[in-house]
């Protein structure tokens, strides 16, 4: 194992509301849905009608850019509703779930059959059985090619991003189902990298065969991209491929059993949250049934406080989402905020009395101040896990200065939210180099 | 609480979209979230934010400039009651100083809060807390008999051309309350030379206020003559090393007292607002380009060259300067290396121009303007190697 150690970032673990280390089984949901909106750069072609009844494991649409990319059904019966949003983007197919759920059929793939199997042979499996989206490739996150071979695969356990579900519940009991996963991956590529935390022994102990890369470092330390950053040699290596550590459950149990797998560990989390604890649910679940009878002023985001989306309250979990969290909107007026001593307010700066208090504090979503233009102060090259300078990055991508903020690093960028957390002008870094990112992959093409 | 809250609410329809004063909404957000933190969410992620603000960034600076404010404010007044031949004690002595600080104070924000709020109208944007700094930066660095009519020039100057026409806050590349003052400086040098330094005087007949000149410290030590003998010529003139220190000597408002820039420097770099890499850079400028000079210094050299570099920490407005307005980030460098070579530049800029150039006495205001001007490059060319160093990821 390779000790890496990355020095910056910053650790949420003074925000109240971590969900507990114990795992509860809810029951079954009425519904479940898909949602091709949440899939980023995908142009989803339907390929059922509401009405149809389907399998857990048929075909719900397919990626037109690349047909042989398909998106599963997590769940059987009857397609209730299909929504659609502004200039017909597809939203969300709602599935209702059938009393008894049928299972399509796919080939299962015992462990000495995978030692034999050709390459081609395997994607094609992994292609048909609608396993494929789970694997990402760098620098832009989009679905990997199939027709590619990647320099490396990195899988991340990832559990530094607050309110994420912790890789010792998920893998609780799964320790062949990830050795497997990770043969799978293997077979893909010769190099496939697994990070894991320092400060998890557990997990080190549990997987220690399979994990190439121990961590040191705060939030986002654990991110593919991070530990992509950290260990290149060349430029050749920044198009890998990344994968979540329960996606290669997912793979794992899919070639085992020849089923299509739904089952997922999501932790709720969150002040506002009724129960603050990890739910072995599926995917697809309706948000309310992990968090049910909550109301008032509560926001629900779905994969994560940075870099999550907001979801609606009767809205569901998307397939790579696997966190709830809720948290107040606070939508409140203070009376001379500005100079309160602040013990309670948490702080990535000293300029708060609550740098003295070591105890929880509760998050809300208020914006805390207002947009204004950027003093320079530096604060967000401080946190950047990839040594982009934000402040400068910015600004190029501002002024359409595409070369130069390519020579800032543009694509090494994680999109970890760090910067726009910390900023005291409320600038919006993150979701600008995101967005710069994702119109330079759209204009080139280059994958 | 309720009260100020309704009244807001009341008033509001005014100022929106369609109300009679439209065109005024910066001002009223500006009053507004003066007294409430805004209630505005995220809309993107991240959707939680660090409670930092610009407003809370600001009034920790004006915080730290407590110290200096109120000696000045009682030294202000010591001094004039000093020369005037009336009480040197606290409470007469504060008094007076309010009377003859306070107006400046006010001239600067008043005239100041003009210029920003018209420009925030007419180019539709809010008002930023920056001129909070600003506009008590800049009276403190008057000297107190300055007219007002001159304080009120200076401030438009630092602000118009200091900060506005570039943009505004966060574009202006010069920090306007030096900006500002540099304009006095030069336009009027009459009342602001940087050799004498003038103490308002209570004319006992007419009641008007009229004026009595000393030469500064610096002064004093660029004109000794004998070699080796600058800092018995300070103590002579009543300037010694711990005078200077504490600061009870004639001199611009702010600036007389090292020890409390010294207070506030420790509490803004503790708080990590101010950059400790400039202010430790600049200390350490001052002391090596000291120590240089002494060297050069021989029997027939200025014997100013001779004088013990500790001095220059604590005469004129250095520690005022790199204290409160070199850690301005927006016209400092925002690489870290670069940030050590402007703060060491500044101060060993301060002493050439101090002990070499017989045309200004004091240096920090033109060297850190003059740093100002270097800032982008410096950073430039550490941003440049820092580049270079990357893996290419196209």
């Amino acid at each position: 194992m390779i000790a890496i150690k990355v020095k910056k970032g910053y650790d949420f673990k003074n925000i109240a509301g971590q969900p507990a280390l114990e795992a509860e089984k809810p029951g079954k949901p009425a519904c479940v849905a898909a949602l091709p909106e949440k899939i980023p750069f995908i142009k989803p072609r339907l390929r059922v009608e509401v009405g149809d009844s389907v399998k857990i494991g048929s075909v719900l649409f397919e990626d037109r850019r690349n047909p042989a990319v398909r998106f599963m059904s997590p769940g059987g019966g009857e397609i209730a509703q299909i929504n659609f949003g502004p200039r017909r983007i597809i939203k969300e197919i709602v599935i209702r779930l059938a009393e008894n759920e049928a299972q399509a059929e796919f080939d299962a793939l015992s462990e000495k059959a995978l030692e034999q199997i050709e390459r081609d042979k395997l994607v094609a499996m992994l292609l048909d059985g609608g396993m494929w989206p789970l694997i990402k490739a760098f620098p832009f996150r989009d679905i990997a090619d199939p027709a590619a071979v990647p320099p490396a695969i990195f899988v991340s356990l990832g559990a530094k991003e607050a309110f994420q579900p912790a890789p010792e519940v998920y893998l609780n009991g799964k320790k062949n189902l990830f050795g497997y996963g990770i043969k799978i991956l293997q077979k893909l590529t010769q190099n496939v990298y697994a990070g894991a935390a320092a400060d998890n022994p557990n997990v080190l102990k549990e997987l220690r065969e399979n994990i190439t890369h121990v961590f040191k470092g705060a939030y986002p330390a654990d991110d593919p991209g991070v530990l992509l950053y950290h260990i290149k040699q060349s430029s050749s290596e920044n198009r890998s491929w990344y994968i979540a550590g329960q996606d290669v459950l997912l793979l794992a149990q899919f070639l085992m059993t020849g089923a299509y797998p739904v089952e997922r560990t999501v932790a709720v989390g969150g002040t506002s949250a009724p129960k603050k604890k990890h739910f072995i649910t599926r995917i697809g679940v309706p948000l309310a049934h992990l968090a049910p009878g909550v109301n008032g002023d509560v926001r629900f985001t779905a994969g994560g406080i940075l870099r999550g989306y907001a979801a609606s309250k009767d809205g569901y979990l998307g397939l790579y989402e696997t966190s709830v969290t809720l948290l107040p909107e606070s939508g409140e007026k203070e009376l001379f905020g500005f100079a309160r001593p602040g013990f309670e307010k948490p702080s990535y700066s000293r300029a708060f009395l609550s740098f003295f208090n070591t105890s929880a504090l509760p998050a809300n979503c208020n914006l805390h101040g207002d947009g204004r233009a950027c003093i320079n102060c530096g604060a967000c090259a401080e946190v950047c896990p990839v040594d982009i300078l934000p402040q400068f990055a910015f600004k190029c991508v501002l002024a359409d200065e595409v070369e130069e903020s390519l020579q800032h690093g543009l694509l090494d960028c994680v999109e970890c939210g760090l910067c726009s957390y910390v900023c005291p002008s409320k600038v919006e870094v993150c979701t600008i180099l995101k967005k710069a990112k994702a119109a330079y992959y759209k204009e080139t093409g280059v994958k | 609480m309720r009260i100020i809250q309704n009244f807001f609410d009341s008033q509001r329809k005014h100022f929106v979209k369609g109300g009679k004063w439209e065109k005024y909404y910066p001002i009223f957000e500006a009053t507004e979230t003066f007294f409430f933190f805004p209630d505005h969410v995220t809309r993107t992620g991240p959707h939680i934010r660090d409670s930092l603000d610009l407003k809370r960034f600001m009034s920790l600076v004006i915080l730290a400039l407590m110290p200096p404010l109120f000696f000045g404010i009682y030294n202000a007044g010591c001094q004039s009651n000093l020369v005037s031949g009336m009480s040197p004690d606290f409470f007469p002595a504060f008094t007076r100083g309010l009377s003859i600080v306070m107006p400046l104070i006010i001239v600067s924000y008043t005239v100041g809060f003009f210029w920003e709020f018209l420009f925030a109208v007419v180019r539709k944007h809010s008002i930023s807390e920056g001129f909070l700094v600003t506009g008590l930066l800049f009276p403190l660095t008057l000297p107190p008999t300055l007219p007002l009519w001159q304080a009120a020039v200076g401030i438009s100057f630092g602000v118009v051309i200091g900060k506005e026409i570039f943009g505004g806050t966060g574009r202006n590349f010069l920090n306007p309350a030096l900006t500002g003052r540099a304009f006095i400086f030069f336009a009027y040098p009459g009342k602001m030379s940087g050799d004498t330094v003038w103490t308002v005087m209570a004319s006992v007949k007419a009641g008007a206020a009229d004026a009595f000149s000393g030469a500064t410290p610096l002064a004093v030590a660029a004109v000794t003559d004998a070699y080796g003998s600058t800092e018995a010529a300070l103590t002579k003139a009543g300037f010694t090393f711990s005078t200077l220190f504490w600061g009870r000597h004639p001199g611009s408002i702010g600036e007389t007292s090292a020890f409390l820039c010294l207070i506030g420097a420790i509490l803004l770099m503790l708080l990590g607002i101010a950059s400790c890499r400039i202010i430790i850079g600049g200390v350490l400028g001052v002391l090596s380009a000291g120590f240089l000079l002494n060297l050069a210094a021989t029997e027939n050299s200025l014997p100013f060259l001779s004088l013990n570099p500790a001095y220059h920490l604590v005469m004129g407005g250095f520690a005022f300067g790199i204290t409160y307005m070199a850690t301005d980030p927006v016209s400092a460098p925002g690489m870290n290396t670069a940030k050590w070579v402007y703060g060491f530049l500044i101060g060993s800029l301060t002493v050439f121009i101090r002990v070499l150039n017989p045309a200004y006495p004091e240096g920090v205001m033109l060297s850190i303007l003059f740093m100002n001007v270097f800032a982008p490059l410096l950073d430039h060319i550490e941003i440049k190697a820092k580049l270079r160093k990357r893996i290419a990821n196209v």
